[in-house]
């Protein structure tokens, strides 16, 4: 098996994994109104570091539209995944510089430094989670409850994807 | 013509990017919980029966909560039966055509951390699950009403959902005001427009109005746990504690107003005919 192929497969996984684990795990938590972890973008922001924009638009594309039928939030997810995916190369050139760019895995504490990594996936999950609750509000009557959403679910969306996103980069940051 | 190609081979990402952008906001922006409900009913015949089995092992830890509530629902329908049957029993009484039907339901899946959420329950199309059926806990008490139905699945509209409107009344007085949630607490809704002349007090048992087409009459949403008067001094704003118990519910009643399609039917001519 190719070392191409081999990274395909385990997005794929990754993929299948991140979304079972939202619809079926955290979706599921009724803990309080205000805790609503989004660790899908897992998966986007986990993508090889040289992909492509558009390569990048398509799978935000269809993780944002696998998760408006899988949660009825009828275009919401697609909204926020398109705007992550889109921002996400600016983004790492941003903080990784344009040469960083052209490194062929996964984004990882080995590869970017433990602290531009966080900084990276922090960017990734406030730009989201902003998103997803900015167009929710239209519709929601209250802004001082959608902004304390807002907090408590990105600080927890950002904990669970920087501990998974470590795990994915763990063994493989030398060979994806 | 040559500038042109060249502009739009550099930035064809962004102009896709905002065309999807676009056609997906368009999309939600003409969303209402009905095309909701649609897209979670089509997914239920997929994920349906992973929820249904995880549901199952989270129902496993609350049997002996359920049981306790079952038992006292009983016994205080059965008191109640014993009343009506001695009642009946007095006068001679024939019992009337039915209106309501109903029929148990297992909670699929229940989210309450979005300003939407929505109830998967276990019942569909075959089993006759219809649009607009009240949904109700096993005590009685308000939970929802049904939005759209798969065949072995139905979606329902949850009081936890900003977009859910219906109206109550304190028990045993004429007044009534519109039941919303603000999306703070799960257990709490807000009462606005209540008249002033409303017998209002903390503790008070409010109830449906029964000018829903959805909710029949005097079933349970909870108790006034706080209460003001509006600025203008023309109607209460009270806070609700809600009789169900979201985080926790497991099992439903589904229930069937027979005379509902005549009703509306009624008033879809009335509509047409003043138009």
């Amino acid at each position: 098996m190719t070392l191409r192929m081999f990274s395909a497969i385990r997005y794929i996984l990754l993929f299948i994994v991140t979304i079972l684990f939202q619809i079926f795990f955290f979706d599921r938590l009724s803990l309080s109104v205000f805790f609503a972890p989004m660790i899908y973008t897992l998966f986007i922001i986990m993508l090889p570091v040289n992909t492509s924009s558009a390569a990048t638009l398509a799978c935000g594309l269809v993780t944002g539209v696998t998760m408006d039928i899988a949660m009825g939030t009828a275009g919401l997810n697609t909204i926020a995944t398109l705007a992550v995916s889109y921002l996400r190369r600016p983004l790492l050139s941003f903080i990784v510089g344009r040469d960083g760019l052209r490194e062929v895995g996964a984004p990882s504490p080995k590869r970017m430094g433990n602290r531009q990594f966080f900084e990276f996936i922090a960017a990734m999950v406030v730009i989201h989670g902003a998103v997803f609750n900015l167009f929710e509000v239209f519709s929601a009557t209250n802004i001082v409850y959608t902004l304390l959403r807002f907090t408590v679910s990105t600080l927890a969306s950002l904990l669970f994807i920087w501990l998974l996103g470590r795990l994915f980069t763990y063994k493989s940051a030398s060979t994806l | 013509m040559y500038k042109l190609i060249e502009f739009i081979r550099r930035s064809y990402v962004t102009i896709l990017f905002v065309i999807l952008e676009i056609a997906a906001i368009n999309y939600y922006a003409h969303s209402t919980p009905y095309t909701r409900a649609r897209l979670l009913a089509s997914a239920n015949s997929v994920f349906g029966g992973v929820h249904g089995v995880i549901s199952g092992f989270g129902e496993y830890f609350s049997l002996a909560r359920e049981n306790r509530i079952l038992t006292a629902r009983v016994a205080e329908l059965e008191q109640q039966l014993t009343v009506c049957r001695e009642a009946a029993g007095d006068v001679g009484f024939e019992p009337a055509e039915l209106q309501y039907e109903f029929m148990p339901a297992r909670v699929v899946s229940n989210s309450i951390n979005r300003s939407h959420n929505f109830i998967t329950l276990n019942r569909g199309l075959r089993d006759g699950v219809v649009n607009d059926m009240a949904v109700l806990s096993p005590s009685g008490a308000i939970v929802g009403y049904i939005l759209d139905c798969s065949e072995r699945y139905s979606v329902a509209i949850s009081v936890l959902n900003t977009s859910f409107r219906t109206s109550g009344k304190i028990a045993g007085d004429g007044y009534s005001g519109s039941i919303e949630w603000r999306s703070d607490n799960p257990h709490k809704v807000t009462m606005y427009e209540l008249s002033k002349y409303a017998n209002i007090e903390v503790g008070a048992q409010v109830v449906t109005t029964g000018f829903s087409h959805y909710f029949p009459a005097d079933l349970p949403i909870g108790t006034i746990e706080d209460f003001r008067m509006k600025e203008d001094n023309t109607a209460y704003t009270a806070t609700v504690r809600l009789a169900t118990d979201f985080t926790k519910l497991h099992n439903v009643l589904l229930v069937k107003n027979i005379g509902q399609g005549e009703v509306m039917q009624l008033e879809e001519d009335v509509k047409l005919t003043t138009h």
